[in-house]
C-alpha cells in the first residue's frame, strides 16, 4: 500500500489509521466509504503494480470457497493474499491466475 | 464462491469500478482494493474475523467471471438486542451492474445475485453454529430503494426504537435489516434447488 502522497505506507502509520477507524462502528464505516470519504481516515491506496488477472477464468482453475468457517490456518493465509502486493509475500509465478486453496476447517 | 484476494479487488476496481462510479449505486466510491485490507485490519484490532467472498457466474464464452462482491464479518452481535447471540454481519456486498455484464463481458444473462449473496452469508452462519442468523445495515446513499430491495429479498427491517446491541456501537436509524433462524431457514430452502 502506499500514502496517499505517494510513500510507502509504514507500519506506524497503517496502525495508527485502523486505530483511528476501529472507533467506528461497522455502519458507520460503511457509511464514510459510501460517501466517499475513506481517505480521511485510512489514507492509502493500493499500488497496482502487479498483472491484472484475466477477466474470465476456467471452472477447473476456481477453487471453491468452504461453506465453512475457516481454520486459523486458513484465515492468516487469507489475510495474507488480500494485502496488496508490495505488503505480501510475492507468490511464484506457477501461482500466478491460479485460486489459492483455502484450508478446510 | 471463491475467497476474495488482491487481484480479485483490483480486477474489479479497474474492470467494473469506473463503470459503476458512473451509475447512482451506493457503491459507487467503494474502492475495493482498499477495503479488502481495511476490512481484515479493523477487526482484527476488534478480535473479530472477515470472510471476503467472490461470486462467479458463467459467460456465454463458458468460462467463469466475477459477477459478486461481499466481504462478511464472523461471530457479529445479532442485531436483535433481546438475545445475546451471534451473527453473521454483510458489511460490504456488491453486484456487477447486468448491463455492463452484458455489454462489456459477453453475458448474455446476468444472474440475479440479491438473494444469492444473502444465501452465502445465511449457509456460512448456519454451519458456523449462529442458526443462520444474519445481519446487516443498508447504506443511506441506497435510500428507501435499498431499503426495498432488501425487504424484497426477505430480510426483516429491525424497528428503528429498538436497542442494538452493544457491540454495534451506533444508533438505530431505521436501516438495519436481518434474518432469524426462521427467517434463514426459509431463505435458504428457497435457493436448495440450485444447489
Amino acid at each position: 500500500m502506499k500514502l496517499e502522497a505517494g510513500a510507502p505506507a509504514t507500519l506506524g502509520a497503517v496502525v495508527e489509521a485502523v486505530t483511528r477507524l476501529s472507533i467506528h462502528s461497522e455502519a458507520e464505516i460503511l457509511e464514510l466509504v459510501s460517501a466517499g470519504r475513506l481517505r480521511e481516515l485510512f489514507p492509502f491506496r493500493s499500488n497496482r503494480a502487479d498483472e491484472l488477472p484475466r477477466d474470465t477464468e476456467a471452472e477447473e482453475d476456481l477453487v471453491e470457497a468452504s461453506p465453512m468457517p475457516l481454520s486459523r490456518k486458513g484465515q492468516a493465509a487469507l489475510i495474507e493474499s488480500s494485502m496488496p502486493p508490495s505488503s505480501a509475500t510475492r507468490r511464484g509465478s506457477a501461482a500466478r491466475g491460479r485460486r489459492r486453496p483455502v484450508s478446510k476447517s | 464462491m471463491t475467497d476474495m484476494v488482491a487481484g480479485d479487488a483490483a480486477w474489479w476496481d479497474v474492470r467494473l469500478g469506473p463503470k459503476h462510479a458512473r451509475m447512482e449505486r451506493p457503491d459507487r466510491y467503494w474502492s475495493w482494493s482498499v477495503l479488502l485490507p481495511m476490512c481484515h485490519l479493523v477487526q482484527l484490532a476488534k478480535r473479530r474475523y472477515c470472510r471476503p467472498l467472490v461470486i462467479w457466474a458463467r459467460a456465454d464464452s463458458g468460462r467463469f467471471l466475477r459477477v459478486g462482491m461481499s466481504i462478511f464479518i464472523e461471530s457479529y452481535p445479532y442485531l436483535e438486542s433481546s438475545r445475546s447471540a451471534d451473527s453473521y454481519f454483510i458489511w460490504f456486498m456488491s453486484a456487477a451492474d447486468p448491463a455492463a455484464l452484458q455489454s462489456d463481458f459477453s453475458m448474455s444473462h446476468p444472474p440475479a445475485l440479491g438473494r444469492v449473496l444473502l444465501d452465502n452469508a445465511i449457509v456460512l452462519s448456519q454451519n458456523a453454529g449462529a442458526g443462520g442468523r444474519i445481519g446487516l445495515h443498508a447504506a443511506v446513499a441506497g435510500g428507501s430503494t435499498l431499503l426495498k430491495i432488501y425487504t424484497r429479498c426477505g430480510l426483516l427491517l429491525l424497528p428503528a426504537t429498538a436497542v442494538l446491541p452493544a457491540g454495534v456501537k451506533r444508533q438505530n436509524d431505521g436501516r438495519f435489516l436481518f434474518a432469524d433462524e426462521a427467517r434463514a431457514e426459509t431463505l435458504a430452502a428457497m435457493l436448495d434447488p440450485s444447489r
